[in-house]
């Protein structure tokens, strides 16, 4: 008994010791790394913006955005400080900074686990310059558009540009005043007939044939694409299946087969347009 | 009694924790894609084992044996919090690049291997000596192993490019698989220099 007592006041008194010794560590460096944190955050939006004067912070679905101001109050663009999911168990933690034409005007990552010398590529500045900065809001912003594949890195890259296709939509339409597009389309009002049109799929052209009849969408036909096979597959039958289910575009891609089923749901988007 | 220059030396050369006794083997692998990464995990690992051994040392006669172990990784993971918060507000550069690798200095059985055999036995005076020869031995071995993955994965020295355009490096020394295979190697050379000095 008196040895249990003993134990346990032991372990208590190094525990206590240890923990008032960590709280004063803890005081003593929290107060310079949230310096350090806003002084880089600060020097972020300077390279982005620096004519920057004064700072309006926005949360839109758990992430921070910077509107950013000059000395006379005019909107200079916006800094989003965001995640992507790449290939590593960590997310992409990265800022990009719009300017007020929706122009990326740079991006800087802050922290990521993707694989060294495979999805590393995202700090290099060379490739930030080369593909990122100075696209656009009306730019396609996707892979094997305007922004180069990059074999083996396949996960990452479309990680990255999707997010920050997102981002760019987000900061247009929240802060800039711009239309996002949307799969939004009001089938009843379509009137009954055959209509073609074409979506981007993975990496060609996708034509289909839409049938409405009754205010739905009673067909879909492929008339046209050169998608991997394999891939193309997995996307056809189950995207269409998927429209004509919830007679709307506002669908899931097919997990595995995303650009394929992108480019069929844009294709009848077009069509019915 | 060894003297305290053997005791000294001893986590060096002949008990080197990473190329004799392969302790610690998690970070050995994982930070040392640069030279620089490998001496900071050095130094970092170095100074919670120093406190750890010089803590553990000081408490040994009070500290009841069949809680001992629960009362170490107390004592270590203090310290090694310590080091995270330090390294993050004075030196974020290397924290950034050490990343999960500091916390998980608190599990590097090196350090509790020698607060479990050797600081628990040991005066304060022969814990530190024991401390600073290994901490310094386990830095050495991780610099060396760091510029070998450094200079044939990246082709440089502590960042400063020694090769230029007369050598492709090869990417795997800077991924994991290129981790073993460089420890293996460098293990063989050490096993053959040690076998040659008579350490064995």
């Amino acid at each position: 008994m008196r040895d249990s007592v003993r134990m346990a006041v032991t372990l208590l008194l190094i525990g206590g010791i240890c923990g008032g010794f960590l709280a004063a560590v803890n005081s003593w460096t929290a107060p310079i790394i949230a310096a350090r944190e806003l002084a880089e955050f600060q020097e972020t939006v300077g390279a982005f913006f620096p004519e920057v004067e004064d700072i309006e912070e926005e949360e839109i679905d758990g992430e921070e955005y910077f509107i950013c101001y000059d000395d006379a109050g005019n909107l200079l663009g916006v800094v989003g400080s965001v995640r992507a999911s790449g290939y590593g168990d960590d997310p992409i933690r990265y800022n990009l900074g719009v300017d007020a034409d929706g122009t990326i005007v740079g991006i800087r990552v802050i922290s990521h686990t993707e694989t060294p010398g495979i999805g590393t590529f995202i700090e290099d500045e060379s490739w930030q310059e080369d593909q990122i900065v100075g696209l656009s809001f009306d730019d396609p912003i996707a892979v094997e558009q305007d922004v180069d594949a990059r074999s083996g890195a396949t996960v990452t890259l479309r990680g990255i540009t999707g997010s920050i296709r997102r981002v760019v939509d987000t900061i247009g339409d929240n802060f800039l005043g711009f239309e996002v597009e949307t799969m939004e389309i009001d089938v009843a009002a379509v009137d009954d007939g055959t209509y073609t049109g074409t979506g981007t799929g993975f990496k060609s052209e996708v034509t289909v044939e839409v049938t409405v009849s009754g205010g739905e969408i009673t067909e879909i036909v492929i008339l046209d694409h050169d998608d991997t096979q394999a891939y193309w597959d997995q996307a056809e039958d189950e995207t269409i299946a998927r429209i004509l289910d919830a007679q709307s575009l506002e669908v899931d891609a097919v997990s595995g087969a995303t650009g394929s089923s992108i480019g069929i749901i844009e294709a009848v988007f077009d069509a019915l347009n | 009694m060894a003297t305290m220059a053997q005791e000294f030396s001893k986590g060096i050369l002949k008990e080197n924790p990473v190329f004799r006794l392969l302790l610690g083997m998690c970070p050995v692998l994982a930070v040392t894609i640069t030279a620089i990464n490998g001496f900071g995990m050095g130094i970092a690992a170095t100074f919670v084992l120093l406190c750890s051994n010089i803590v553990v040392s000081l408490i040994r006669n009070v500290v009841p044996a069949r809680v001992r172990i629960p009362a170490y990784i107390l004592v270590i993971a203090t310290f090694v919090t310590v080091t995270d918060l330090v390294l993050n507000a004075f030196l974020p550069a290397l924290h950034a690049a050490l990343g999960i690798f500091i916390p998980l200095i608190v599990v590097n059985c090196m350090i509790m291997g020698r607060a479990e055999g050797f600081a628990r036995k040991n005066p304060l005076g022969r814990s530190i000596i024991d401390a600073l020869g290994m901490g310094i031995g386990f830095t050495l071995a991780l610099t060396i192993l760091g510029i070998v993955r450094e200079v044939l994965g990246a082709g440089t020295i502590f960042g400063l490019d020694i090769t230029g355009t007369a050598f492709e490096p090869m990417a795997v020394f800077a991924s994991p698989p290129g981790a073993f295979i460089a420890l293996g190697v460098l293990l063989l050379i050490f096993n053959v220099l040690y076998k040659k000095m008579g350490l064995e």
